[in-house]
């Protein structure tokens, strides 16, 4: 019964944001592009990080081969 | 009454509570920084002091940008008119007031004794001198200022800097620095503690003290000044301009109101019952309670000069007739609305989150804490 | 009559504290995204270097943010001190986006951002995250409606003159804040601010890469600015394609200044990539140019074109004769408000209004104006063409310099090896000053390109001032001058401060230990290492 009503309550969120998406991009398409813009630069900067993160364990986990090579720099 | 006489009503009224609004959040700020070399004696306590409002000081001083916001969108031609008019008291407003912010974020960046000193003097200064401003130019509008018109509505001020710091002015603008130490003295008591608190209750009772009188005198005074009536003009909701009213002056005019409906008097009567309640509720400790009365002094003192004027803003000396009312100043029926939409939904949004904002900060400040060099404070 | 020189001081006073002003807002505006981009990797993945990260750049954030706040503070004074006559002649859609600035976002922007500074230890790590989210929300609203009022300026719409009142009306609302050039603005001001903070993180970390300190914390912030920079740079230079192409409809002068299209051009129009334009004889010297891109650029096709200054001109006169009538019908109907015929009278030549203003500079008395006068004021109706031709060449060049330099970061850093690019890290910490020029010459390209109007084709710049007398336009200016010289100083001295001491280390930059929930009380602060000061 719960996991339905959070269910529904997101149904009705959705609905209420592709008709406010709808109108925006009717009557002001650069405000639209700025909110998906801004979101998207965010969050693609944010997985850049998590990225970096990602690649410093593998060139960790690679072993002293990698780590030699940053040292040397 | 018409849509429009009732939108113009409305943002005089909702001009009002911004003033109230400012005056208390503000004001209690400013205070702050006036009394700061006081109850501070040593760095870390006036630490304690600049941390009491630090996390709110800045939301606080948007009551002031949204004051001036509020009479440029809803009153276009009083701020086009007094703020070019009172230019070098304006001036002398901005440049201390813009002196603040950088008094809070960078004085406490650096450790070094004579470059803290010079910040507080700043924040001495930047608390001060505003709420002189302030007060000043209610005392002012009493009094009329010296401009007029030209065929296109192009204002002419013709006065000087000095008239506008008449005898009277100054005794408004020492109310407003004396309500404004009140209200900064019983911040300090909600968030410090020992010697700091006792130093700030004593003043909130010697600075509520000078405000009730001050409070007095100015009502017996204004019996002598010459007050404004309107005698004649197109009258409420009707689009005009200020060059088609009638104007007459006479002494004592700005008690008509209160003479026509005593009840009335309940206004400046809560002012006093404020300061008062302030006074004794900082003598016995009770500083949260304090607060709250030291608003309503506020609400009453800034109510009372608004039902002394209604409905002048802006009274013009040079040519009475030409004096700034809310019927032939404010904006246009479709602006006051959309700004009425507007504030009817964001203003209990702000209160909310402010409330929230005040109610996660809450309790006392710890001078342990920044001595021990918290990172964040300042 | 407005004394000239007043005028020019209010200008020049204008100028000088709106380009200081927006040398600190576009800061703001990025690096807020920035630091809730930090944040929620922070939330997210758990680890302490980013918050580390968003508290150092958080630090640097307040610094920059006070003077914002500060001299935004002398913005809204200056339209009532200097401009009056501005200010109650638009005021009534003008003031409308200030003041709802300050309800919807300023309110929010200013007491989240005393919670984001002070609430670490007593806010959950979600809520802190929603309160940076809302900061940076709350800066960019802000901008929001500052560009509505602005974009009234370069295009007027949703509002009309009203006789009775003598000033301009709100009749649309909705039709102001979705203008296309307010749309367009708004989001290439917002972003250029997101490149102005990307730029800023880039060098600041370029800085320690290669003095090889703060590795973990500079590798890091290097990688989301440059990934933030090189999308955010893209979308600065798409907006500024669709700012121009509106630009074109609606404010034909700036298009022409900005072109330095003096004659008429058959389509395909090319495009003056070097020229040094000559006001007074009308004509560009020392001309480059490239074949048929100005008719791309401007009309995003190869068969149309866009009026030159020439014909502009003639159009300017024209509207010149017809707005005379105007102005005196308002004369009129000032001295008796039910006057029937000056109604009339008005009516039928009230598109011309501001033009009929536009002369009375040179003819106070609209009965008796000369030809000759027709003309000076149409030439006036011309803004400074080399000015406005040059600050836009060198915004876009510094557009395309920094998207040259983030796509090489972006490149490099994707790679993990940024950090071993001497010349990257050099470039990065040089390239630091760019986007604030940037900024500048895109405000004076608006801002120039607009005159002689305060309100385009509505309201002379010659009759917005107030009328103080030249001393106390001496005065303030002297005054502006000396504080904020003062103000740069004390800011340069402590970012430069705060950038050599850098983030507090934390000794580590793995996992975050577990933490114990709840945790509003806080961690003790005793695992902040701190700071010895002075």
């Amino acid at each position: 019964m719960r996991t339905f009503l959070y269910f529904l309550l997101l149904m009705i969120v959705a609905a209420a944001v592709i008709i406010l998406a709808a109108i925006l991009g009717d009557v002001g398409a650069w405000y639209f592009a700025w909110l998906v813009g801004t979101t998207m630069i965010v969050l693609i900067s944010a997985a850049g990080a998590a990225l970096l993160d990602a690649q410093e364990e593998h060139a960790a986990a690679e072993g002293l081969a990698a780590v030699g090579r940053h040292e040397r720099t | 009454m018409d849509l429009y006489a009732v939108a113009q009503v409305i943002w005089w009224v909702l001009l009002g509570v911004l003033l109230m609004g400012l005056a208390v959040m503000v004001g209690m700020d400013m205070g702050v920084g006036v009394i700061l070399r006081y109850v501070g004696r040593t760095d870390l306590e006036r630490r304690v002091a600049l941390n009491i409002i630090g996390p709110h000081w800045d939301g606080n001083q948007v009551w002031f940008i949204l004051g001036g916001g509020a009479i440029f969108a809803a009153f276009p031609l009083i701020y086009a008119t007094a703020f070019s008019g009172f230019y070098v008291v304006m001036l002398l407003l901005l440049w201390t007031m813009i002196l603040r912010p950088l008094g809070f974020e960078y004085r406490s960046l650096i450790a070094r004794a004579a470059w803290r000193e010079v910040w507080d003097w700043t924040l001495f200064v930047s608390g001060a001198v505003p709420m002189i401003v302030f007060g000043a130019a209610f005392g002012n509008l009493f009094r009329g200022v010296p401009f007029h018109f030209e065929w296109n509505m192009t204002s002419f001020y013709t006065g000087s800097f000095l008239g506008l710091l008449n005898p009277f002015a100054i005794v408004t603008g020492v109310l407003s620095l004396a309500l404004a130490t009140m209200m900064g003295s019983l911040t300090v008591m909600n968030g410090a503690e020992g010697a700091m608190y006792q130093r700030a209750r004593g003043l909130a009772q010697v600075a509520a003290a000078v405000a009730i009188a001050l409070f007095a005198i100015c009502g017996f005074w204004v019996r002598a000044i010459p007050g404004y009536r309107l005698t004649g003009g197109p009258g409420s909701g009707v689009p005009q301009t200020p060059l088609q009213q009638s104007v007459v002056t006479a002494p004592g005019a700005w008690l008509t109101h209160f003479e026509a409906h005593p009840i009335l008097w309940i206004v400046p009567l809560a002012g006093f019952a404020g300061m008062l309640g302030a006074w004794l509720a900082s003598r016995a400790g009770r500083s949260h309670l304090g607060w709250w009365l030291g608003a309503l002094a506020w609400i009453g003192v800034i109510g009372t000069a608004g039902a002394a004027l209604f409905p002048f803003m802006l009274p013009s000396s040079t040519d009475p007739s030409m004096s700034l009312t809310l019927w032939n100043s404010s904006s246009s029926e479709m602006t006051l609305l959309w700004m009425a939409g507007f504030t009817a939904v964001f203003v209990p949004l702000i209160l909310w989150y402010t409330g929230w904002a005040f109610w996660v900060m809450r309790g006392k400040v710890s001078a342990e804490k920044i001595a021990r060099g918290d990172e964040h404070a300042y | 009559m407005i004394d000239g020189t007043v005028v020019d001081l209010s200008r020049i006073q204008f100028a000088a504290t709106a380009l200081y002003h927006f040398l600190f807002v576009p800061l703001t505006l990025g690096l807020s995204f920035l630091l809730a981009a930090m944040e929620t990797v922070y939330v997210t993945t758990g680890k302490r270097i980013y918050k580390q990260m968003a508290q150092f750049w958080g630090g640097l954030f307040m610094i920059n943010f006070a003077l914002g706040v500060a001299t935004g503070l002398t913005m809204e004074f200056q339209f009532g001190t200097n401009w009056s006559f501005y200010s109650s002649f638009v005021g009534d859609i003008f003031g409308a986006p200030l003041a709802i600035e300050g309800l919807m976002a300023f309110f929010m922007e200013s007491t989240f951002v005393g919670l984001m500074v002070f609430g670490w230890e007593r806010l959950s790590k979600g809520q802190h995250l929603a309160v940076t989210w809302l900061v940076a929300l709350g800066s960019n609203l802000s901008a929001l409606w500052i560009l509505v009022a602005n974009g009234f300026m370069q295009d007027p719409v949703g509002a009309a003159f009203d006789p009775i009142t003598m000033r301009m009306q709100l009749t649309s609302f909705p039709k102001l804040i979705f203008s296309p050039d307010v749309q367009s603005k708004f989001v290439h001001t917002s972003i250029a601010g997101y490149v102005t903070a990307a730029i800023f993180v880039a060098g600041v970390s370029a800085f320690y890469m290669l003095r090889r300190r703060h590795m973990p914390l500079a590798k890091r912030s290097f990688r989301m600015a440059a990934l933030f920079g090189v999308l955010a740079t893209m979308g600065v230079i798409t907006l500024g394609d669709a700012l121009g192409f509106v630009a074109a409809r609606v404010q034909p002068t700036k298009l022409a200044a900005m072109e330095g299209l003096w004659k008429a051009e058959a389509a395909p129009m090319p495009f003056n990539l070097i020229a040094f334009p000559d006001q007074a004889r009308q004509e560009n010297r020392g001309v480059v140019q490239l074949p048929d891109l100005l008719s791309l650029l401007v009309t995003h096709s190869l068969n149309r074109t866009v009026p030159a200054i020439d014909a502009l001109e003639r159009q300017a006169k024209q509207r010149i004769e017809n707005g005379i009538p105007a102005v005196q019908a308002l004369q009129a109907l000032s001295r008796d408000p039910k006057d029937a015929a000056a109604l009339a009278q008005f009516d039928a030549h009230r598109s011309d209004l501001g033009y009929g203003f536009l002369v009375q500079r040179y003819a106070p008395d609209l009965s008796k104006v000369t030809p000759a006068q027709v003309s000076e004021a149409a030439r006036d109706s011309i803004p400074p063409v080399a000015a406005v031709f040059w600050s836009f060449r060198l915004m876009v060049g510094f557009g395309l310099l920094m998207l040259v330099f983030f796509v090489l970061a972006a490149l490099y850093t994707l790679r993990n090896s940024a950090q071993e690019k001497k010349w990257l890290l050099t470039a990065a910490v040089w390239m630091i000053p760019v986007p604030f020029l940037a900024n500048e010459f895109g405000w004076l390209v608006a801002e120039l390109g607009r005159q002689p109007w305060t309100v385009f084709g509505v309201l002379p710049t010659w009759m917005s001032a107030s009328t103080h007398t030249v001393t106390y336009m001496a005065f303030s200016l002297i005054g502006f001058v000396a504080l904020y010289s003062v103000f740069i100083v004390i800011e340069i001295y402590l970012l430069v401060r705060a950038i050599r001491l850098g983030p507090t280390e934390h000794g580590d930059s793995g996992d975050e230990p577990p933490q114990p929930r709840p945790a509003p009380a806080g961690r003790p602060s005793a695992a902040h290492v701190t700071e010895p000061e002075g």
